[in-house]
């Protein structure tokens, strides 16, 4: 097949091509750099994000891993430790679990422990997120446990210009960055973009305004961005301006879009769908009261999923997770406060 | 099968590696055995006195795994100690280079710091005793999870062998560890890539309170190693010249390529799992155990192999008689003076280094970017 300049639909490019571009040019810029996981090599990964990879940088470089995710994690430092960059994918992020301890206890505090004589370039990134029948695990939004765990940087991109310039960030970022990458998103065509020829860079810490609005501000990431965008576009068939931001980046966290937003809109409402009890959108809720609680016109207020688990069937699943409806009916009351 | 008890593997020369040290390095070993004792007995003393704070895990009687280990290494190599193994920080690469501070790892300088919780340690105190390394001298920092340097070690290996360096990692581990998951899949991924992965068991019989066999049903846990198609030694972890020569097997074996290998190293815990726990270990673990466990003291076994190959009169080593001694009832005067002296240079070295500033317990959480 091939593409021509004046057919600008064909070059639009899916979230999953945007990633597999960002970890292939810094793999071809970064003789240094390894990546590692389960499948990522012959396979090319579960979901095809490094596919080809293998077969250009190699299958040292490209590491086939056994199914021993406490050790692809562990073995990730120790290639830190000898100066690697490292790209570590989790098939999918619900098995994060099983590497947890060499994640928080080992990665994530080298730094501080060696008091800055070590660094941990490692990127751990892979599938996540709900509202696709993947039942318990293979749905999770587990970030709120490496939120809590000081010395990890995350992400959650939610389009694929942003997944291939954060994506590349994080591979040069000299600390650890877990990426959570939206496996709705990867594939779907709505939101398929152009993407710049040169090379581009989106610094970590800097969120977007989707949308601008004055009534309202709309906090969120991941695939509840479109959620967000969705009701505000409802709300705005009601008379209610919403402003939807989207973080892009949970720590560090761009307080200040926030605050702006919120002394613009005077009123917040922060959607997730992780789960509620110590979910990242408590924490936001409170961030908004430290600093400006006087801007305030009503409550914080956050939307998340119920306290349970991601159910299969598709009517128990969409019952625990936020909607469009719940966002715009939140929304109401909070304007209407 | 049975595991490889003594048979070194085909790649080793055919002469016991130990018989071709030269009469300084056998005395040079025993010194290293006086060392780590001294540093030991040292530490309980101080603790006693209240001068430390934290807990003291004694490797009382099990000094020839660490000495015999280490020798058989160059500076190159890397290494992760755990909680007993104290002396391993300030005996990295010591062989032939005693007083030459600025050619090993670590100085006992700064091992001593570490352990005083000062500002001179490697990590600036800012996670205790043994959680300490340097990446410069080649030593992994541990955290406390047991077994969980393994891994760590494999990735390291891995990224060196692509680079085509020859450094071969030691991870040391108690005997109990090896019920952990991690141990598992560590040594597996390092045995699919025949890294150059040593895994040293030093088995004390103990785990805490629990003995070996409600964590492993094997009578030699080497025999493990057959699972993971590499070979596992079964040394005498009293007997400081067998470790070196399980060693220097298992060195060759992964410097040629080979991949990675387990030793045994069968030993016995001197006290309680830490300071804290030397009364009730005495009530848990039964005397005559204890005794029996005991009675073949590293610096004796060392000594009696120094007169029988004629390197030392039977006066000569009756000089200092640190071995078969508890350590509150041992003395300085029996131990050569320049062991002595060598810590107390760490001691007084630590107790005058300064506290670090408060300030920097909110420092270096992550490494600043641009
Ligand atoms: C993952 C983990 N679980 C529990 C502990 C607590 N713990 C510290 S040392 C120890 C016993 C270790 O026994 P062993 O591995 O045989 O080493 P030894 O102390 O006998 O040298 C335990 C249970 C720990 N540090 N890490
Ligand atoms: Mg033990």
């Amino acid at each position: 097949m091939s593409v021509t300049a004046d057919a600008p639909a064909t070059l639009k490019k899916n979230y999953l091509t945007a990633l597999k571009e960002a970890i292939d040019e810094e793999m071809t810029q970064n003789p240094n750099m390894i990546c590692i996981g389960e499948d990522i090599g012959i396979l090319g990964g579960a979901f095809g994000v490094t596919e080809g990879l293998q077969a250009k940088h190699g299958a040292s470089r490209v590491i086939d891993a056994p199914i021993s995710e406490a050790a692809i994690c562990g073995s990730a430092v120790g290639m830190a430790l000898a100066g690697k960059t490292v790209m570590v994918e989790m098939q999918f992020i619900d098995f994060i679990s099983c590497g947890f301890d060499q994640i928080v206890n080992m990665m994530a505090t080298y730094h501080y422990r060696t008091a800055g004589e070590v660094s941990m370039p490692i990127v751990l990134r892979g599938p996540a997120g709900a509202y696709s029948g993947g039942a318990l695990y293979h749905s999770q939004m587990n970030e709120a446990w490496f939120l809590n765990s000081p010395g990890i940087k995350v992400i959650c991109p939610s389009t694929p210009y942003d997944a291939k310039g954060l994506m590349k960030a994080a591979l040069r970022d000299p600390n650890p960055v877990l990426v959570y990458e939206i496996k709705n998103l990867y594939r779907m065509r709505d939101i398929e973009e152009e993407l710049p020829e040169e090379e581009y860079i989106i610094p970590l810490g800097k969120a977007k305004i989707r949308r601008e609005g004055t009534d309202i501000t709309l906090v969120t990431y991941g695939q509840n961005v479109y959620h967000c965008l969705d009701a505000a576009q409802k709300l705005a068939d009601q008379g209610v301006s919403a402003e939807v931001i989207d973080l892009r980046s949970l720590n560090p966290l761009d307080e200040e879009t926030i605050v702006n937003s919120v002394k613009k809109t005077n009123r917040v409402l922060v959607v997730n769908e992780a789960p509620r009890t110590c979910g990242f959108a408590g924490e936001i809720v409170a961030r908004v009261n430290e600093l400006c609680f006087e801007h305030l016109d009503a409550p914080a207020l956050r939307l998340t999923r119920m306290d349970t688990p991601v159910p299969w069937a598709k009517p128990l699943e969409l019952h625990v997770l936020p909607s469009v409806d719940q966002i715009v009916e939140t929304s109401l009351k909070i304007v209407r406060f | 099968m049975p595991a490889q008890k003594s048979a070194p593997p085909k790649t080793a020369s055919p002469a016991r590696p130990s018989d071709l040290l030269t009469k300084e390095e056998h005395l040079e070993l025993l010194k290293h055995l006086y060392l780590a004792r001294y540093f030991d007995v040292r530490l309980i003393k101080e603790k006693r006195r209240g001068r430390l704070t934290g807990t003291l895990y004694s490797s009382h009687n099990q000094e020839a795994i660490l000495a015999g280990t280490l020798y058989a290494l160059k500076s190159t190599d890397w290494i992760s100690p755990i909680h007993r193994d104290m002396p391993a920080f300030f005996m990295k690469d010591l062989r032939g280079k005693w007083g030459q501070d600025d050619r090993i790892a670590m100085t006992v300088e700064e091992v001593c710091s570490q352990v005083w919780g000062r500002s001179g340690s490697p990590g600036r105190a800012r996670d205790n005793w043994s959680h300490i390394g340097s990446k410069s001298g080649h030593i992994i920092h541990s955290t406390s999870m047991l077994a969980g340097t393994i891994p760590v070690a494999a990735g390291l290996a891995y990224a060196n062998k692509l680079d085509g360096g020859d450094a071969v990692v030691v991870t040391y581990n108690g005997e109990g560890s090896t019920a952990q998951g991690v141990f598992h899949e560590a040594i597996n991924f390092a045995a699919v890539h025949k890294l150059p992965v040593i895994t040293i068991i030093e088995n004390n019989q103990w785990a805490y309170g629990t003995p070996t066999h409600l964590e492993y049903p094997l009578e030699d846990f080497a025999r493990r190693a057959d699972g993971y198609g590499i070979p596992g030694w079964v040394a005498d972890g009293q007997d400081v010249f067998d470790v070196y020569d399980k060693m220097v097997a298992a060195v060759e074996y992964a410097r040629t390529g080979a991949g990675p290998s387990i030793i045994e190293c069968k030993t016995f815990r001197a006290y309680g799992h830490g300071d804290h726990d030397d009364d009730r270990a005495a009530r848990y673990r039964p005397t005559d155990d204890v005794n029996k466990g005991r009675e073949r003291d590293p610096i004796a076994v060392c000594k009696r192999i120094l007169v029988e190959k004629g390197m030392m009169t039977q006066a000569e080593a009756a000089q200092y008689a640190a071995e078969g001694k508890g350590a509150p009832q041992t003395k300085d005067e029996d131990f050569p003076p320049e062991v002595v002296e060598y810590l107390k240079r760490g001691v007084e070295y630590a107790i005058k280094s300064p506290l670090p500033d408060a300030a920097e317990g909110a420092m270096w959480v992550f490494r600043e970017t641009n």
